[in-house]
């Protein structure tokens, strides 16, 4: 046997459905510890399922889910939170009706301080220092998202999945908080990344994986699976 | 002056108090999404408890405290979140509704099965009403200081949990997204067990300050019905929010006591007024309320129903006429009234099957409508004198005519919002009917008009006669009854199938796609609701005819609820559930009460243990509401789903149809009694789908099930029948092996298990 370390997060022959419909059909995927992997594919590929059996929101059908090398199927959500899986779902991961400080104030579940947290949100994103007090439904798409971001920055988890950080974002505002990203992974995260906007992602991952009909189909260096998204979107 | 000071701190005082019960339902309602119609009955249960501890058995008063408000009041909010709400995800709200409601029934019968209710009890004021406290010229008593202190501590303590600490902030975050809370690393479960326990403490402190106030006689209803001050209050903040609560509240108690202070006491119906308030501040915020946003997406709930066609509908009602007619000669006239009062209920529950079966809205006090058209019809639809008296068509016709009217006013109001919303409107019109209507009993002059509503306390009312049809016979009113019944019902099936059954599916399924396609949804609901309190009336009145007299207790609150949860029991999305639903709360429940008394007088020294059977069966069916949780489409339809796998299967059905007869003829000769008939008919018809499975499988089960029933593919077990020595001793030749030594030794276990062997036959 080889002297490797398990990767940190891994799916194995993962399938999941909702009801009677499956749409994880055996996923395989790997995420090394310190590594960006990007999940790229069109709509209806299985990516936020993906994304949502490895938060825990899901539970598999089949196959296997994987932490460190652990079996964690069946590990709820609330748990994975607090062995490090920090994870950002799709559309805005805040709580509109509470205040910026009571978003970052729910995050603390995970062991941190909540002026810590504060700190490490404030330093980042001084916008969110100034409107502490305000309602967080009421900041714009891209400081929605810098707030949630923040957990992710605040927590020191071990793993960080993202689901479709992009969605309804100026592309200037995509680009700032990919770099902020790419700082946390030039601390030592690692990062799956849901995309369906493979542009914005392919610069700060170290690998591509190409989803369809709930597969992974290829998986590869970024610049192997760029040349193969176009096939993958437009099914040639 | 001193006067008004001390109305107003009375008024405060109380206000105090509705808003400790109205904070209570606003947070578990926030939390778990679940409006608990128990709530009232919660607050009952526990200061019912509360004096048997303090006063029945004399414990102090500060331990009964602690245990009823420390432990058992949080104890029974938890309890009832693991064991019920927690079930409740994704159900429709009718579901939600009627099991809390189904609680609170149970609540009540099991407070009056412990605490007789015609004993009487008095809840004293804490350090009795005659410690006072004078204060610029205004008396106090020192109850109603704790109760101001209470309130204040607990609307402090509220706001300090909300903003102060972290549960209550992840409490307010699990109104806005669940999932996100434990992608935050907490349990939603544990959060809304929490809210639960503190809800339901919030109700029993309420219940325990607020009896001595009203002047400390316990009553099982009126705590109960605690719940409607409480969510009148809840409704100035929109079930939100626990500021505006506490101000609605204050509104409430300050009203209160105002129209006790400054109403002329000459006013008969002033005290009824009173009792009405809440109902009516109700109905003012509804009005003012702003419109309910549109949810985008369709709701994805558990229920489900299949919508038969007409003509297979017309067959079935047919069938039903048969079979009433069939069932005549075994009962005696006594049942046979029973009956046909089971019957009229079972039209008003057809009622619901429309409004809330396939419209998704609800109607909680469908007997209050029932009650308009009785009230209508006894004052105007009545020709000729005592026994000779009887009731008209134009006379009903009109009565029913003014239901679907008061109906539509009593809705209008709630239609622009959410099916919540219409659910309390109705409810707090059934509690203001049963306060002020029913209980216009005195003669007085309006208008320069003299009049009572509800003359004496009770109306007769005389029963129809159209030509030649006369309903003074109850044979007739049965058949007449059931025959109206299959018509209304096999109307609804087509209504459901037409154009206009569509577009309420339609309303129900998604209100928001509704309306963007062009329907207009206030006028569609303002529609059904009238359509559905025109049958409520119709039923009620015919309920009146076969009762003959009627007084306030027929139409009551309670009764409606139950006659509500039994039809959504049965299947509120069929006709059929609303048959199982009218009979079993029209004459069910007598039936089986009057049973278990006839056997406790029949054999004394039993008599306790009947009783208390009979006690234990009204509990129970409240506990059969709570089920509806785990299977939200009713009884009928899981009946339904077995005999549609029977169709194939048609010797047993056959066979089952022999077997009703062979019970009916020997029920007519006398061989077996009544009893015995229903109880072996209703055994037929349950166990015959489970029959038909286990002597026909191949017909009954589909493919899958086949297949799931062959554990071991043949192919790989390889045989079919016992394994046995003969066949080893031959295999081991076969093979070559070495003989055995002695047949039937340790190694004769055959190399299959037994079990296999059956599970491939």
């Amino acid at each position: 046997m080889k002297d490797e370390p398990a990767p940190l997060l891994e799916l194995a022959g993962a399938r999941a459905a909702y009801g009677p419909i499956e749409v994880l059909r055996g996923v395989d995927l790997r995420v090394e510890a310190g590594s960006v992997v990007a999940l790229l594919g069109p709509n209806g590929g299985g990516k936020s399922t993906t994304m949502k059996v490895c938060a825990g929101l899901l539970p598999l059908t089949g196959g296997e889910l994987r932490l460190a090398g652990r079996r964690v199927n069946g590990l709820a959500a609330e748990d994975a939170a607090r062995l490090g899986v920090c994870s950002i779902p799709e559309g805005r991961g805040i709580f509109p009706n509470l205040t910026v400080r009571e978003n970052l104030w729910v995050a603390t579940r995970t062991g941190t301080r909540l002026r810590d947290m504060e700190e490490a949100a404030y330093t980042r994103f001084p916008m969110l220092g100034e409107r502490r007090d305000q309602l967080a439904g009421s900041l714009s798409g891209g400081q929605q998202q810098m707030l949630a971001l923040s957990r992710a920055l605040g927590t020191a988890p071990a793993i960080l999945l993202l689901d479709e950080l992009s969605m309804g974002l100026a592309p200037m505002i995509v680009t700032q908080m990919y770099d902020t990203v790419a700082q946390l992974v030039a601390e030592g995260l690692s990062v799956l990344v849901a995309e369906q906007f493979a542009r914005a992602v392919l610069p700060i991952a170290d690998t591509a994986a190409l989803m369809l009909n709930g597969r992974v189909v290829s998986v590869g260096t970024p610049g192997e699976i760029e040349d193969h998204l176009s096939s993958g979107y437009l099914g040639g | 002056m001193t006067t008004f000071l001390t109305f107003t701190l009375l008024g405060l005082v109380l206000g105090a108090v509705y808003a400790i019960a109205a904070s209570g339902l606003v947070l578990t309602y926030n939390t778990s999404g679940i409006f608990n119609f128990a709530h009232g009955a919660q607050a009952m249960l526990g200061t019912f408890l509360y004096w048997q501890l303090a006063h029945g058995w004399g414990w102090p008063v500060w331990l009964a405290l602690v245990v009823v408000v420390g432990v058992v009041g949080p104890a029974m909010g938890a309890a009832l979140h693991a064991v019920i709400m927690k079930g409740l995800r994704d159900t429709a709200d009718v579901t939600r509704i009627v099991v809390t409601v189904a609680i609170m029934l149970g609540m009540v019968f099991l407070s009056q099965w412990l605490w007789h209710p015609e004993e009487a009890r008095v809840v004293e004021m804490f350090f009795g009403a005659d410690a006072k406290v004078e204060f610029l010229g205004v008396v106090v008593r020192v109850h109603e200081i704790i109760c101001l202190l209470v309130a204040a501590a607990i609307a402090v303590g509220l706001r300090m949990l909300f903003t102060r600490s972290r549960v209550g902030v992840v409490m307010r975050g699990t109104v806005d997204d669940p999932d996100l809370i434990r992608l935050n690393g907490h349990n939603p479960d544990r959060v809304a067990a929490l809210s639960w326990a503190m809800g339901s403490t919030l109700a029993v402190l309420a219940g325990i300050l607020i009896t001595p106030i009203g002047g400390g006689a316990l009553e099982a209803n009126a705590l109960t019905l605690l719940v409607i001050d409480a969510f009148a209050a809840a409704m100035f903040g929109r079930l939100r929010s626990i500021p505006r609560t506490f101000a609605g509240a204050m509104v409430l108690g300050l009203a209160a006591t105002y129209v006790t202070a400054y109403f002329p006491t000459d006013w008969t119906w002033a005290g009824n007024l009173r009792v009405s308030l809440p109902m009516i501040i109700l109905f003012v915020v509804l009005v003012l309320l702003p419109q309910d946003r549109l949810r985008g997406a369709a709701v994805r709930t558990r229920e489900r129903y299949r919508v038969p066609t007409v003509r297979r509908a017309a067959v079935w009602g047919v069938a039903l006429v048969a079979a009433v007619v069939l069932l005549m000669p075994l009962m005696e006239d006594t049942s046979i009234t029973t009956f046909g009062l089971g019957m009229t209920f079972a039209i008003i529950a057809l009622s619901l099957t429309l409004l809330t079966g396939y419209a998704g809205e609800l109607n909680l006090a469908p007997l209050a409508f029932g009650a308009v058209a009785t009230i209508v019809a006894f004052h105007f639809g009545i020709t000729g004198t005592g026994l000779a008296a009887r009731l008209t068509l134009w006379g009903i016709l009109l009565a029913v005519l003014v239901a679907a009217v008061v109906g539509g006013l009593v809705a209008l109001p709630a239609l622009r919002l959410r099916g919540l919303y219409l659910a309390l409107a109705t409810m707090a019109f059934g509690v203001f009917l049963s306060n002020m209507v029913l209980r216009d009993t005195v003669e007085h002059t309006l208008f320069g008009v003299t009049f009572s509503l509800f003359p004496n306390g009770a109306l007769i009312v005389p029963p129809l006669q159209l030509g030649p049809l006369d309903l003074r016979d109850p044979g007739t009113l049965l058949i007449s009854a059931t025959a109206l019944f299959a018509a209304i019902a096999v109307g609804l099936v087509a209504l459901r199938g037409s154009g206009y059954g569509r577009r309420l599916a339609a309303m129900k399924d998604s209100p928001a796609a509704t309306a963007m396609l062009g329907q207009d949804l206030v006028r569609l609901k303002f529609g059904v609701f009238m359509l559905s309190a025109a049958i409520a009336g119709l039923g009620g009145v015919l309920m009146s005819t076969a009762a003959g007299s009627v007084s306030g207790e027929n139409f009551a609150i309670m009764a409606g609820l139950s006659l509500v949860m039994l039809t959504v029991v049965g299947g509120i999305g069929y006709v059929s559930g609303a048959l199982f639903g009218g009979l079993m709360s029209g004459v069910g429940f007598v039936i089986i009460i009057g049973t278990f008394n006839d056997l406790a007088r029949a054999t004394p020294e039993m008599a306790t243990i009947y009783q208390t059977l009979g006690q234990v069966v009204l509990v129970a069916t409240a506990l059969i509401g709570m089920g509806v949780g785990k299977n939200p489409s009713g009884l009928v339809h899981d009946l339904f789903d077995g005999y549609r796998t029977l169709r194939g299967a048609r010797p047993v059905l056959a066979g089952g149809a022999a077997a009703g007869a062979v019970l009916y003829l020997l029920a007519l000769t006398g061989v077996i009694g009544n009893w015995w008939f229903a109880i072996l008919t209703a055994l037929l018809v349950m166990t015959l789908p489970a029959l038909g499975r286990a002597l026909m499988p191949r017909a009954v089960l589909t493919e899958e099930e086949l297949a799931r029933r062959r554990s071991v593919p043949p192919e790989l077990a390889g045989i079919d029948e016992p394994y046995t020595d003969e066949l080893r001793d031959r295999l081991d030749q076969e093979l070559g092996l070495p003989a055995r030594e002695g047949r039937g030794g340790p190694h004769a276990r055959p190399a299959v298990e037994e079990g296999d062997v059956h599970a491939i036959a």
